[in-house]
């Protein structure tokens, strides 16, 4: 158990080191919200309703800024490459020799990763949100902010063993890079980054969308937060997302063993 | 001229072999750029069915709008985006160096030698969209229009390509290129939408920056409106002007930025 | 004709100490501290059309330096030159169709492509005539011998096949000057023998002048008539490869062998380098190899005996210490 937590503090140092560049990138990443901002006003001035979908205008963008927190979560930059490349490489030969296991390696470098990440950007987004307090017109129970954090780690969750399974299909497809290019593009409009999921309701495909695992990583916690899912929907959810989480858990374990059966067997 | 033609042939001949050489990765980028375009589409036509306009623009004035910032955003991806990044690489690597050494323009050999064939759809493409909105709109385009569009058009690529030197410029004394890549993303957000949605009144800034300073939100708007809505005479040729002006100056800076280079480099 | 002429050549670089952690960095932006490195001062000299001249250095001593000025890559701080008739770092046009530069290890072919493809991109950006391109290409890959290599794309290859591909398109447009920097680190030493033979036979063949660059003194022995010695930025020797011997080699190489173990104390006036068993090497001044000969004429059962002159490293190294030793 040791040497998972000297895993994390390392990776922790490391990302502290680049705290300089690190809140100006975070405040460029905040400028297109005034872009969403200017956009959705347009929509509903012109649409002359003040609900589109059960979104209001102020609804909206507090949504957009929600998504940003779950994303915070949820997101696991380099996870995948990073773990394509071990393996293309070879480097994955390591942990057919050292009692370590892979799986439980990464996360606790994510781990570290994330808690460095979220702790330097709480300034950055404390002023984000801070201007933007007036799109906040009801804020959750106290009950509410429990789910809202459950589902946050569900996006956490969900995203990390996700990821480790698309990086581990380089035990067996060579450009795995390019197919991470395509799930990442399809995740940031299905996962419901760019727009609410709601308001594709009139696509018919809104049910089935709510019920991809892609759905948790940006929709879920917004939604949560907002009060959008009634009370008897929010159980039936949360046990759709756990048991999404535990697909593919249980699934990245089955492609680490029998991706490392493959590897021994041909000496990488 | 012509032979710079014949060079841009043989870049364009030798970029599409090297890629075809990784053929399910080509496959798969095309892939990608097709998903986004799916992604975009959906979410315009989302947004026209919960309202009839869009800050004065209706729907297939949009979409006249959305197709051709989907081929401006194509053209300069398909001819600049790949070799801008790389330079920051070449100035870290040394190999800088060789692209000096050619008899050639340092900055055409720099920003044209990879022509990304993955991206080019998107040039195609958005001309369909543009197409499929002039006929939905109704009433085709005079004639006397159609060479002035193009030309606009490709005045907005030019500020587009401008700014994006400017930027690679820099890369002479910052090594960073990720940060390149997130401020060309923001450059990128502000030519995206018609330039009316910034018509409030606290967004006065954006409008005077990125209005006048540096243009990005005239890039798509003012060739667009030119075609399908009331011709702006004053903005039609300011963006005419700017862009010039902005080809200059991006080209003197490129130059002194390699200039300095040549002093510094060991 | 005299291709290169530097007068007083001089290059110092400013380098910025980079402080360590934030607050550092911090203070540097207001009081930044540096150091001016002298990397090449004062260079004087003249190359002849035809010559092929080894530039020869440890690492650090400005040749690649001095090598970026003299094809117009850097500005000189102090100096002049002109390079075939032409001012470098002005970098005209036609200057830059009449040389080429070649650095060890770096590529400028295109990696995913064959060769032959970044021939003829080289053929378009230097505007070679087709009809001698094509006879350029066929006599090249004849003498480097490369020709079932230039379909294979450059990044399936050795380096050693890749740096005489890079020399082949260094060549294509009949360049009179030929500039190689580092050209044989990395290669084995076979790969470095075909390299000193091309480029030799193309010396006398197109009368292109080489100026080479290495700290291997197998590039130097083999293809320089004249060598130039660069330490700490200053040229140290300008002249021929043997002068260099004789001023500093005043010493030479003693190996016997003897077929039992080598008699005791025979050898003991002089500097005795090495004895294992039936073999002795000595290190002896020229004007003792007489008397070393005598006593081993007198000695009994010696199966060999080799006279040779020491090493050219050890020659250069005597001389970087001396100069070092002067500038103190």
């Amino acid at each position: 158990m040791n040497k998972y937590f000297n895993i994390a503090r390392l990776s922790l140092k490391e990302r502290l080191t680049y705290r300089g560049d690190f809140l100006f990138s975070s405040f460029l990443r905040f400028l297109p919200m005034i872009t969403s901002i200017l956009l959705w006003k347009s929509v509903y001035s012109s649409s002359e309703q003040d609900s589109l979908s059960g979104f209001s205008f102020k609804q909206v963008i507090a949504y957009l800024l929600l998504v940003n927190i779950s994303r915070m979560f949820s997101s696991m930059p380099g996870l995948a490459t990073n773990l394509a490349r071990d393996v293309r490489e070879g480097s994955i030969k390591k942990y057919l020799l050292q009692p370590i296991d892979l799986i439980g390696y990464l996360m606790s470098y994510r781990i570290a990763h994330k808690a460095a990440y979220i702790s330097t950007s709480l300034v950055p987004y404390i002023i984000l949100f801070g201007s933007c307090a007036s799109f906040f017109d009801t804020f959750p129970t106290p009950v509410g902010c429990a789910y809202f954090i459950l589902s946050l780690m569900l996006a956490f969750v969900i995203g990390f063993y996700f990821e480790v399974c698309l990086g581990m299909l380089s035990f067996w497809i060579l450009e795995v890079t390019s197919l991470l290019y395509v799930v990442t593009t399809l995740s940031f409009f299905l996962s419901g980054h760019l727009i609410p999921l709601d308001l594709l309701d009139t696509t018919g495909w809104l049910d089935v969308l709510k019920n991809l695992p892609f759905a948790y990583l940006a929709y879920f916690p917004a939604a949560i937060f907002l009060q959008k899912i009634s009370d008897d929907d929010l159980l039936l959810r949360f046990f759709i997302g756990v048991l999404w989480a535990l697909f593919f858990f249980l699934l990245s374990r089955v492609i680490l063993y029998f991706g490392l059966r493959k590897y021994s067997a041909y000496g990488a | 001229m012509l032979r710079h033609l014949r060079l841009m042939f043989c870049f364009a001949k030798f970029s599409l072999l090297g890629e075809l050489a990784f053929r399910s990765n080509f496959l798969l980028k095309i892939l990608v750029e097709l998903i986004w375009l799916g992604i975009l589409l959906t979410f315009f036509k989302t947004i026209f069915g919960k309202s009839s306009n869009v800050a004065g623009w209706n729907e297939h004035e949009f979409l006249f709008f959305v197709g051709a910032y989907y081929a401006l955003e194509g053209f300069v991806e398909t001819f600049f985006l790949e070799n801008c990044v790389e330079f920051s690489e070449l100035v870290r690597s040394g190999n800088l160096d060789f692209c000096l050494l050619k008899p050639i323009d340092p900055q055409f050999f720099i920003t044209l030698r990879r022509v990304d064939w993955s991206t080019a759809p998107k040039i195609l493409l958005g001309f369909i969209m543009i197409s499929f909105a002039m006929y939905e709109i109704g009433k085709p385009l005079e004639l006397w229009k159609v060479p002035l569009f193009l030309i606009l058009f490709l005045c907005g690529c030019s500020l587009a390509y401008s700014f994006l030197l400017l930027l690679t410029a820099l890369s002479v004394w910052m090594i960073r290129n990720q940060s390149l890549m997130e401020v060309w993303w923001l450059f990128t957000n502000l030519m995206r939408y018609p330039r009316q949605i910034y018509d409030s009144e606290w967004a006065l800034p954006i409008r005077m920056v990125f209005g006048f300073i540096i243009p990005a939100l005239l890039a798509v708007s003012i060739p667009v409106e030119f075609a399908v809505k009331e011709i702006n005479i004053e903005f039609t040729l300011f963006l005419f002007v700017i862009a010039v002006v902005y080809f200059q100056l991006s080209r003197m800076f490129f130059n002194y930025s390699l200039k300095y280079y040549r002093s510094a480099s060991s | 004709m005299i291709v290169i002429k530097t007068n007083n050549l001089s290059k110092q670089f400013r380098v910025y100490e980079k402080p360590a952690g934030l607050i550092g960095s911090f203070k540097s932006l207001f009081n930044s501290k540096f150091k001016d490195i002298h990397a090449v001062e004062n260079i004087n000299l003249e190359i002849h059309e035809g010559e092929i001249v080894g530039f020869l250095g440890p690492n650090g001593a400005g040749k690649t330096t001095t090598l970026k000025m003299l094809s117009g890559l850097l500005f000189p701080t102090n100096g002049n030159a002109t390079v075939l008739g032409y001012v470098p770092w002005e970098r005209p046009v036609e200057f830059r169709k009449a040389f080429s530069l070649v650095m060890g290890q770096k590529s400028q072919l295109w990696w995913d492509l064959p060769a032959s493809d970044s021939f003829e991109l080289h053929k378009e950006i230097y505007k070679i005539d087709p009809v001698k391109f094509k006879k350029n290409v066929g006599e090249l890959t004849e003498i480097f011998q490369v020709a079932n290599l230039l379909n294979k794309p450059v990044r399936e290859l050795s380096l050693g096949e890749r740096m005489k591909l890079e020399l082949i398109a260094s060549l294509l447009h009949d360049p009179k000057l030929l500039l190689l920097d580092e050209p044989t680190i990395g290669l084995d030493v076979v790969a470095q023998s075909a390299m000193h033979r091309c480029l030799y036979e193309f010396n006398q063949t197109r009368k292109i002048t080489i100026l080479l660059t290495s700290h291997y003194m197998r590039d130097v022995e083999t293809l320089c008539s004249r060598i130039l010695v660069i330490s700490g930025g200053k040229m140290v020797y300008d002249g021929q490869l043997q002068g260099l011997k004789d001023e500093f080699g005043k010493e030479k190489l003693i190996k016997i062998q003897f077929k039992n173990l080598v008699p005791d104390q025979v050898f003991s006036k002089f500097e005795q380098l090495e004895i294992t068993g039936g073999i002795v090497r000595l290190r002896v001044s020229k004007n003792d190899v007489p008397s070393v000969l005598a006593i081993v004429s007198q000695c009994e059962e010696v199966l060999d005996i080799s006279i040779e002159d020491p090493p050219i490293e050890e020659v250069i190294e005597k001389l970087f210490v001396s100069h070092r030793s002067k500038s103190l």
